[in-house]
């Protein structure tokens, strides 16, 4: 399938984030760069997978401005400024982040988080709420309007959470695994909502961390490996990119699952046993 | 019958009720044995009924308004204090008065009626400050093991959407907590009316509950004694039950 670089969306350089002495991750380094397909809007999908305790949360939390990192930058592209290229340093807020239980405010419905995650865009009341209309009748929460999270099922709570972050942030949205704990009805709503997301913007990049390689490898077009990097034959006790499974350039990117992709997930695997 | 005594056991309802019920019989069954005879421990039934009949008399009412508008003056101040103090104890500089106001519970009452006894002369406000200082201490330490409790995402979670930090102590702490403030009143409500009935008793104001208790006991009036205990008890049991029908009423999410 052919596909074209351009922008660079997502610029991560030597970024380590240490709690205290204890070094967390050290040397992220990734390029994210928009992907052009004609006749498609594609926005992007990467996948971060490692063995449990490698950093990925932090890793996560670092990429979307809520921790500060001890060194390196997160750079993302400005949409704002309508110059080509133009980036600024990541801030709390820029990026979207939909944690592993779906978080959301206790006391707000879903109508009302939708109008909270939409306070600043310049709009009208009106427009607003056509719009949180729209989105709910499309991700099928329409009859969910006025309830409470307590009051919703686990995929009900999931497409809220990354509606609010999609209304808030633009762009960019970090899932830190959106699979954990869910049944296969609600893994195959997570994946519509991904279709969703990439398909209305191609700056549209969702970034998502998965214990299930198989579904990062069927769903990303850009797959990092995160683990203890192994270095002069010492390995490390910090986390950082071990692999790149860039799933375009090996020709795996949207397209359905098949035999090429167990063997990308066979190769993942061997390289997170050793990291 | 085996299962009323296991452990971990689910019962139905209509057994439940007929535990409670079994339960209150005996209760009941005792106190008229124990109150039987010459000598006894507990005033009977009748002697708490007349003592009951002669507090109405002598304004029971009036008594426990005045209570219970004490009680609410002392509560409404200290919760506002509580508050104050705990939620910005989120701001660093304000943390460590925050903890110590909760460490004062451990002062002792005496100690601190006589230095609000040089600062207030009218017994009334000095009932109320007693009890606001006193309950203050209560409320904050509860009031800090609720915040504690708030898990990070949910700070993390109104950051992602672009909230500043006064944002999110508004967002998640204030508005997202009125349910928990209402139920640590509750919690605390305990031992609010057990101190204001001392309160009343040792500084003799407008009356009250505690002050009717005093005079009973002054008199070893046990049938109105053991009438003025089932009153504070049956009024407090309202209060907390109200406040929970409150909570619940009013926060639908609230399900704690």
């Amino acid at each position: 399938m052919t596909y074209n670089m351009q922008n660079t969306l997502l610029y991560v350089e030597n970024l380590s984030v240490a709690y205290g002495d204890k070094v967390i991750i050290k040397d992220v380094n990734l390029v994210e760069k928009d992907v052009v397909r004609e006749g498609h809007i594609t926005g992007q999908v990467i996948a971060v997978v490692g063995r449990s305790g490698r950093g990925k949360s932090t890793l996560f939390k670092a990429l979307t401005g809520l921790v500060k990192p001890t060194s390196g930058k997160v750079l993302i592209a400005d949409t704002q400024t309508g110059a080509e290229n133009d980036a600024k340093e990541v801030q709390e807020g820029d990026i979207g982040f939909v944690d592993q239980k779906y978080t959301l405010f206790r006391n707000k419905t879903v109508y009302e988080t939708m109008q909270f995650a939409l306070r600043r865009k310049e709009m009208t009341t009106e427009e607003k709420h056509s719009q949180i209309m729209q989105y709910l009748k499309d991700w099928g929460l329409e009859n969910e309007k006025d309830q409470y999270p307590c009051e919703l099922s686990g995929g009900q709570r999931q497409r809220t959470a990354v509606i609010e972050q999609i209304f808030c942030s633009g762009h960019y949205m970090v899932l830190d695994e959106p699979f954990s704990g869910l049944d296969v009805g609600n893994i195959e709503d997570v994946k519509k909502a991904f279709d969703l997301i990439t398909a209305s913007h191609e700056f549209n990049t969702i970034i998502y961390s998965t214990h299930d390689i198989e579904l990062a490898v069927e769903l990303a077009d850009s797959v990092y490996v995160i683990g203890y990097p192994t270095i002069e034959g010492e390995r490390m006790d910090y986390g950082t990119i071990v692999k790149h499974f860039d799933m375009k350039e090996i020709g795996l990117a949207w397209k359905d699952y098949g035999l090429d992709h167990i063997e990308v997930v066979k190769q993942i695997k061997e390289v997170m046993l050793a990291s | 019958m085996k299962q009323l005594f296991t452990p971990f056991e689910n019962v139905g309802k209509n057994t439940r009720l007929f535990i409670i019920l079994g339960w209150v019989l005996l209760l009941v069954g005792f106190w008229f044995v124990s109150s039987m005879g010459e000598r006894h421990l507990f005033p009977s039934p009748q002697q708490v009924w007349q003592g009951f009949v002669e507090l109405y008399n002598e304004g029971l009412v009036v008594h426990i308004g005045s209570s219970l508008l004490l009680c609410f003056s002392a509560i409404g101040i200290a919760i506002i204090i509580s508050l104050l103090f705990s939620y910005l104890s989120t701001v660093p500089i304000i943390k460590p008065l925050a903890k110590t106001l909760s460490k004062l519970r451990y002062l002792p009452l005496t100690g601190i009626t006589f230095y609000l006894a040089i600062l207030i002369s009218d017994a009334r406000t000095m009932q109320v400050w007693v009890l606001v200082v006193f309950m203050s201490t209560y409320l904050t330490t509860s009031l800090l093991s609720m915040l504690n409790a708030i898990p990070q995402e949910e700070f993390d979670h109104a950051r992602s959407l672009g909230c500043s930090r006064w944002e999110v102590l508004w967002e998640v702490v204030v508005k997202g907590r009125i349910d928990y403030v209402i139920d640590v009143i509750r919690q605390n409500l305990a031992i609010v009316w057990m101190m204001l009935v001392t309160v009343e008793s040792i500084l003799v104001a407008a009356g009250g509950l505690g002050f009717l208790i005093k005079n009973s006991d002054k008199f070893m009036n046990h049938g109105r004694i053991i009438a003025l205990q089932i009153v504070i008890l049956a009024v407090g049991l309202f209060i907390d039950f109200a406040l929970n029908y409150l909570r619940k009423a009013f926060f639908r999410y609230s399900k704690i």
